[in-house]
């Protein structure tokens, strides 16, 4: 569906996209992360062809940007970061011009209002204006313009910053119904959501792609070890030399462990072993063995935001 | 062609519900109907010209330049302070239908200021009980005059929005060029023979003289028709920029 080449970006002598080079696929939904001036709205505005890239290529659906840029825009639905809206229209209004502006057929403008209104949870506040809105529902009328015309492809901007935790989860899973209808881009601050709303994640830094992968393959390639967390009721010093002869097991944290709060004889202890097999039945035939007790066994793999952080300050090292 | 009607209509209708919109208005009325009032009232003793009675009042033409420049002022500096401009240039439509669709709007609200100017005569011999025997042509003239430098100070104004994100700057820029050009004559009399000459073919005040004599010419009109598309083509090339900047 996209195909990004080479793309850079200048502004003023300053980079802010450096060689770029990604794809996605139809029916994908992908994450652009990375901190403040990574240049994931730039290269979102390049891609909704309000900007011109400086050198490389950008094809759409096999229209390459440069040449048919009127084409690409009326297949593209366009949420910017912050969502500006005319404040002084209301909001059936709005979306009434927006899809006129797009060229949606006037036999079909009606069905499409309707059909966005509810999408978008809109029903409520269709006869407001839009300056007397709330953020979220401002979040809302800007997601239901970028849907209005049934575009093959969504580009979303930040499309939950400013927004309360229940309207953050409201419109993740808006944007997690549109998943396999809808080809979605979209950048982010919020680790979490890239993990929890997209299939693939690209992490953006200083104008690069530095990763671009699922969220879950990130995570393991950073990862490396898992680590496991118990908490049993066992003479610490015995427990520790069994944990560590298991096989697998690299480490056993806090030798000798830290004792469980408020519970005597209970002690918590922090392993560290391999990804692969999973050690956890071993644990526990061992535990059952020695007539231990058990009362909680959980294992935590590092997350997206341990690769984000290992990734984007990296070069900060190197400098 | 229906993106830039579409653009057109949300332009014009956004200006009218403006309230500034109506303060300009009001402004420009009471502003022209004290010079058509004072200019009725000297030509009892000085026999001005029947056309000089509204276009003759320096008075009126500053109020007209103001208005084009209030009007003008937010075309594009509020869209693009809002971050709108953005939403309107990423939708299906060109640079070209957009600034077209924002000058074609402001036009259409110049004129309908001016429109409640027509009333001042038919007014005055309503209630003076006397005709003032003024030849139609004389006002269609005039009227002709005031779309023409219209037309051309309100290109201006929507190039000088684009220039800047700052409303007052933009209607300051656009008042200065216009109004330098309104009072070029002032500069003919500094300036030697040949380029006095060239200042009295472009200049607005000769132009109005003509039109509110009844000539007719051609030039004039060309000139301004020129002026406005090389404003409106300046603006399409300063939105175009925000690709190379």
């Amino acid at each position: 569906m996209i195909k990004v080449e080479n793309l850079t970006r200048k502004f003023a002598g300053v980079i802010a996209v450096d060689r770029a080079c990604f794809e996605v696929a139809r029916g994908d939904i992908v994450g652009i992360l990375g901190p403040n001036g990574a240049g994931k709205t730039t290269t979102l505005r390049i891609l909704s062809g309000y900007l011109a890239p400086t050198s490389g290529e950008v094809s759409i659906d096999g229209l390459t940007l440069g040449e048919h840029s009127l084409e690409i825009r009326r297949r593209l639905g366009y949420l910017p970061e912050h969502v500006p809206l005319y404040p002084e229209m209301r909001v059936r209004e709005y979306l009434k011009f927006r899809a006129r502006l797009k060229g949606v057929p006037r036999s079909r403008i009606r069905s499409r209002l309707t059909a966005v209104t509810e999408l978008c949870d809109l029903q409520e506040v269709a006869g407001r204006i839009i300056g007397q809105l709330s953020q979220g529902n401002r979040q809302r009328v800007g997601l239901a313009d970028a849907l209005i015309h049934e575009p093959q492809l969504l580009i979303l901007d930040e499309p939950t910053i400013g927004l309360d935790p229940n309207q953050i989860r409201s419109i993740r899973q808006t944007i997690r119904n549109l998943a396999g209808r809808y080809t979605v881009v979209l950048s982010t601050h919020f680790l979490a959501e890239a993990e929890m709303v997209c299939r693939r994640v690209l992490i953006m830094h200083r104008g690069r792609i530095v990763a671009a992968d699922t969220p879950d393959q990130l995570a393991r390639l950073a990862a490396g070890n898992l680590c496991l967390t118990l908490e049993i009721n066992a003479a610490p010093d015995r427990a520790e030399t069994e944990l560590r002869a298991l096989p697998g097991i690299y480490e056993v944290d806090g030798g000798p462990c830290r004792p469980a709060s408020g519970s005597a004889g209970w002690f918590v202890y922090n392993l560290k072993c391999a990804m692969e097999p999973d050690h956890r039945p071993a644990i526990f035939e061992l535990i059952r063995r020695q007539g231990w007790l058990l009362r909680e066994m959980h294992s935590e793999r590092k997350n997206l935001e341990d690769v984000f952080a290992a990734l984007t300050t990296a070069g900060e090292e190197d400098k | 062609m229906n993106a830039c009607w579409t653009v057109f209509q949300r332009q014009l209708l956004a200006l009218l519900r403006a309230p500034a919109t109506y303060v300009i208005s009001v402004t420009f009325l009471l502003v022209t109907g004290f010079s058509f009032c004072r200019l009725t009232s000297q030509t009892m003793e000085e026999r001005l010209l029947p056309g000089d009675l509204l276009f003759g009042s320096v008075f009126f033409w500053l109020a007209a330049i103001i208005a084009m420049a209030l009007i003008t002022m937010s075309a594009f500096t509020e869209e693009k302070k809002s971050g709108t401009l953005e939403m309107l240039l990423t939708a299906p439509v060109t640079d070209t239908q957009v600034v077209m669709a924002k000058y074609f709007a402001a036009l259409i609200v110049f004129l309908l200021i001016c429109l409640p100017t027509t009333l001042y005569i038919p007014l005055l011999e309503l209630v003076g009980g006397w005709r003032l025997m003024i030849e139609p042509a004389v006002l269609a003239g005039g009227y002709t005059a005031l779309l023409l430098i219209g037309a051309a100070g309100l290109a201006c104004g929507v190039c000088a929005s684009a220039l800047t994100r700052n409303q007052a700057a933009a209607a300051c820029i656009c008042f200065t060029i216009v109004s330098l050009f309104f009072f070029v004559d002032v500069f003919r009399l500094l300036l030697p023979p040949e380029a006095a000459l060239f200042i009295e073919v472009i200049s607005p005040a000769q132009h109005i003289m003509d039109f509110t004599q009844g000539i007719f010419d051609t030039r004039p009109v060309i000139f301004y028709i020129s002026s406005s598309v090389f404003f409106l083509f300046a603006t399409v090339k300063l939105l175009e920029a925000r690709h190379w900047q």
